[in-house]
């Protein structure tokens, strides 16, 4: 556990979310998928609503334990395999950082985006 | 070219009669942000004409049609969430997170005041005598007002706009000249939702503007949040010219650990509550109480997890904690630190002279946890507004009410623990207007009054909630027979 990780508050998970969505729905663009890069933006768009609704200003707690390198996708592989590879490395980020939060429906859309990811 | 601020009255944005005007600063950058103009009475009087020129038409439009302008005002909102956010921490210094969380809770007044029809209702009774009906109706006053703080610029003014307006009323508000900015975009979106003009005026400035307020023979309530001596002085005058006024003043929060409190959650919310908003919320916790054996794990716990804490400019995510208002906020903190120290606490984590890399000149102090304090000392009896979080010890559930008791300030209080006998008692005993058991912020959501006693409010009706239907509303009785 790492009292210097950086995605150490509920702004900064929301923050690494929505920036991986928009970069999977550009990414998935470039791969000639569109019904993933729709899915990728529909996710970005639900996640910035949830960030909206349910930021708790009596329950912002630090959180740790979670660092944004652990969880680098790469954007220079649009195979099959790559595009496999990068929705598990998502996974592996929502179901790592939705138990961090101490808000429910904030919990619930990332576990969803998580099962999204997992397919 | 730094933008001087106008002033929103009678539907139009209008220049201030001020000559003088005050620079907003960023207190984490110094960057000079826009300046605010030093209004006075002329620009009162201005918008209380336009208030009252406004009242009798909009109490006249229909409940249903005023609420209306509740469920736009809200989309225009959400639609720039991010935007008032970003206002916020640009004036104030908060993180983001927090200001997101403050923009949350104001559109949730909102919400409340969308809730008006269905709650200012008045009530009948059939033949109070022989064919004789009485009736209570609640009708909308004439002209209120609101002088707010610095420390929640957006939520504060949402406490009070729009269920006043939404009730019939016709309103003024004055933000604190420190942090106009985000007030300033409420009312551009207020400005979009075309309300007839005069229902909602926006003016700027100091203690002139404010004593013209509370003056005003025509505004016929104050709403006020700020500091004891300031709430005490609003009330006195709002009083002696004959005004509804609800004034919410300072305070020191206790935050009482038991032994059986699970330690490790505890101090997870505690420090939401010690060091949020860096210590400048009036629920903030600022003196635990440890109880017995809770004393040594607490003390370990909180210093691990306040150390830890990340201090930078709200506008970077990863930032936990941002700065105080200013550089006169660091240095009375810090003075207060100095002073606590020479009178024998001991600073096991001191946030004086913290520097930020790429933001030298702001207004940081850092988390800072004081051991050893004494009832008697001024640390923990007086109001701080900063992050500093200072431990007492006491043997007993008993004394822990007692020394939280002997406060001037009743405005909240903290039990951690997992006794649901020891939480009946606290909340039971504890003379305070918001009590959390096992929450270190008790904030009351918009349809619950915001409480407060002793010297952290002057007034008989809170702010939100059905207290503010009330505040906001007079009751008129109708007694009447039919030959």
């Amino acid at each position: 556990m790492s009292a210097q990780s950086d995605l150490n508050s509920f702004g900064a998970i929301f923050a690494f979310a929505i920036d991986l969505e928009s970069r999977l729905r550009d990414y998935y663009t470039a791969a000639g998928d569109p019904g993933k890069a729709a899915d990728a933006d529909k996710r970005r768009t639900t996640l910035e609503r949830v960030r909206r609704e349910n930021v708790t200003e009596i329950k912002l707690e630090p959180i740790e334990g979670l660092d944004s390198a652990d969880f680098a996708v790469d954007l220079a592989e649009p195979s099959a395999e790559g595009m496999a590879k990068n929705a598990a490395i998502a996974a592996r980020f929502y179901e790592s950082a939705a138990p961090k939060l101490n808000v429910r429906e904030a919990q619930r859309a990332l576990e969803r985006a998580g099962r999204a990811h997992r397919g | 070219m730094v933008e001087i601020l106008k002033q929103y009255i009678g539907g139009a944005w209008v220049e201030s009669s001020a000559t003088g005007s005050t620079p907003v600063i960023n207190p984490a950058t110094c960057e000079v942000l826009a300046h605010v103009p030093d209004g006075g009475r002329e620009d009162v009087n201005r918008a209380a004409a336009a208030a009252t020129a406004a009242f009798d038409d909009w109490r006249r439009t229909p409940l249903l049609s005023r609420a209306q302008y509740m469920f736009r005002f809200k989309d225009l909102l959400e639609n720039r969430f991010e935007d008032l956010a970003e206002a916020i921490v640009k004036e104030n210094g908060k993180t983001r997170d927090e200001a997101r969380g403050e923009v949350r809770r104001g559109i949730e007044s909102v919400d409340f005041a969308v809730s008006v029809p269905s709650i200012m209702r008045g009530y009948k009774v059939e033949d109070i005598s022989s064919g004789i009906d009485e009736t209570a109706e609640r009708q909308p006053i004439g002209v209120f007002a609101a002088i707010t703080p610095f420390n929640f610029p957006m939520m504060v003014p949402m406490w009070f706009l729009p269920t006043a307006i939404t009730t019939g009323n016709t309103y003024i508000m004055k933000p604190s000249p420190q942090t106009p900015l985000s007030m300033q975009l409420v009312y551009e979106l207020l400005d979009e939702l075309d309300l007839p003009e005069g229902v909602v005026n926006l003016v700027h400035g100091g203690k002139e503007a404010a004593m013209a307020v509370m003056e005003h023979p025509d505004i016929a309530g104050v709403s006020f949040v700020g500091s004891t001596p300031v709430a005490r002085l609003v009330y006195e005058v709002c009083a002696k010219h004959g005004k509804r006024v609800q004034a919410q003043g300072g305070a020191k929060n206790y935050i009482a650990v038991m032994p059986d409190a699970d330690i490790g959650a505890s101090v997870a919310n505690i420090m939401g509550s010690a060091f949020g908003c860096a210590g400048q919320r009036c629920l903030a916790g600022s003196v635990v109480v440890a109880v017995g054996a809770a004393y040594e794990p607490l003390k370990a716990e909180l210093l691990k997890r306040a150390s830890g804490l990340r201090v930078g400019y709200g506008m970077q995510e990863t930032s936990q904690m941002g700065t105080v208002i200013s550089p006169a906020a660091r240095e009375r903190i810090e003075a207060m630190i100095t002073q606590a120290e020479t009178n024998g606490a001991q600073p096991i984590l001191d946030g004086r002279g913290k520097t930020i890399d790429g933001f030298e000149q702001g207004s940081f102090v850092g988390p800072t946890i004081l051991d050893g304090v004494e009832r008697d000392m001024p640390i923990a009896k007086e109001e701080v507004f900063g992050p500093v979080l200072a431990i007492m010890r006491a043997d007993s559930f008993d004394e822990a009410v007692e020394i939280i008791n002997e406060s001037k300030f009743g405005n909240a209080a903290s039990l951690f623990t997992s006794s649901g006998r020891d939480a009946r008692e606290f909340k039971y005993r504890v003379k305070a207007g918001n009590i959390g058991i096992n929450v270190g912020v008790a904030a009351a959501t918009a349809s619950f009054p915001f409480g407060g006693q002793k010297d952290s409010f002057f007034g008989d009706l809170h702010g939100q909630g059905l207290d503010s239907i009330e505040f906001f509303t007079d009751k008129k009785i109708l007694i009447e027979r039919w030959f």
